[in-house]
């Protein structure tokens, strides 16, 4: 894991903070200044990843991961150590921070055969899913124009 | 194909993998009159969610959301490329043969792989391929809001975490297109596997 130039600077007002996970960009407008670690509101934590702070730990449908002290502060959670404690990769470069699957979660497909849902637009912009085809045989088929 | 499949409760879903977007994939979607479900994937989503490692991939999805065939190489046709010392083997009508008796057949189509075979063929990914794809993301991203040094840092470091992933590659190159064919070429006389996975269909 490499979290060079993480471009995070001291008292100089809201930092402009994106964080990539899955198909998503969720902008942050308040975080925690850390030299090192990403520090969210535990309150943004679900429209980043999906997990919620619960007393049991970071949870997420069934999964829950026990919180150690360290990755909790206040209002703040510590979203690179949290991805660390999880085995996800990360990787940062000015105010990005660009997060790799979960592999407790990506588990869930190699158990059930379950077919991981994506959301991808078509050619007019509208999101499509695995998940509208459900009830239809589907073959997915990747291409490119390079 | 597809034509002749849809009436049977079956759908195509297309995807380009292309940075580019419509202005790169629009005119090929076009040219083929394409009357399945086409997806524009910038991101490359679908490739990371299935682990695509080129194009063309496909895997094959039953009623229910299950996965009947992992990832494999999604030819329509038999052809074989000579290049230099090597060649590039698509096995095409095998693999339609499959599809079609799969549409037909479902769960009792012997071309849908048992739990014990799943397993064989799906690996979890390695810490290095899980932080190539976040990597790769980070260069899209990048690349995205025009910053060419740091899409093109986050690309290199992408295909050298996981240098078997031709998507990561053929992708960054595709902007240099004057330099992309030597590129490939270097890269494919190196290669000490088949550039596409050997399909293993299961006969009859």
């Amino acid at each position: 894991m490499s979290a060079a130039g993480a471009g995070l600077a001291y008292g100089a007002g809201p930092i402009p903070t994106t964080v990539l996970y899955g198909d998503q960009a969720v902008n942050l407008d308040k975080i925690r200044s850390d030299p090192k670690e990403l520090w969210v509101r535990a309150g943004d934590l679900p429209r980043i990843n999906q997990f919620e702070v619960k007393p049991q730990g970071a949870c997420r449908a069934d999964i829950c991961i026990p919180l150690s002290k360290d990755l909790k502060s206040g209002e703040w959670f510590n979203l690179t150590g949290f991805a660390r404690r999880v085995r996800q990769a990360y990787v940062s470069d000015s105010g990005v921070w660009s997060f790799g699957e979960i592999p407790a979660v990506r588990g869930v497909f190699y158990q059930s055969r379950m077919a991981p849902d994506f959301a991808v637009p078509d050619r007019k912009g509208r999101v499509v899913r695995l998940s509208d085809f459900r009830g239809k045989k589907v073959l997915v088929v990747t291409w490119a124009s390079w | 194909m597809y034509l002749e499949l849809k009436d049977q409760n079956f759908e195509i879903v297309a995807a380009a993998q292309d940075t580019g977007g419509e202005a790169a994939a629009g005119k090929w979607y076009d040219a083929a009159k394409a009357t399945y479900t086409t997806l524009v994937d910038v991101k490359h989503g679908v490739s990371t969610s299935y682990q695509f490692i080129n194009v063309p991939m496909g895997i094959w999805v039953d009623e229910r959301g299950r996965v009947v065939r992992p990832a494999e190489p999604a030819w329509t046709t038999n052809q074989t490329m000579k290049i230099g010392e090597k060649s590039i083997v698509t096995e095409g009508e095998a693999y339609v043969t499959g599809l079609r008796d799969w549409v037909r057949n479902g769960e009792r189509s012997t071309y849908a792989l048992s739990d014990e075979e799943f397993a064989r063929r799906v690996q979890p990914r390695s810490a290095a391929e899980m932080e190539a794809d976040a990597s790769f993301k980070l260069a899209v991203w990048f690349h995205e809001k025009g910053d060419a040094a740091l899409a093109g840092k986050y690309w290199r470091h992408a295909q050298e975490l996981n240098p078997d992933d031709w998507n990561y590659h053929r992708q960054e190159w595709s902007f240099t297109p004057q330099e992309a064919g030597k590129k490939w070429r270097e890269k494919f006389d190196r290669l000490e596997q088949p550039y596409y996975p050997k399909l293993e269909m299961k006969k009859p």
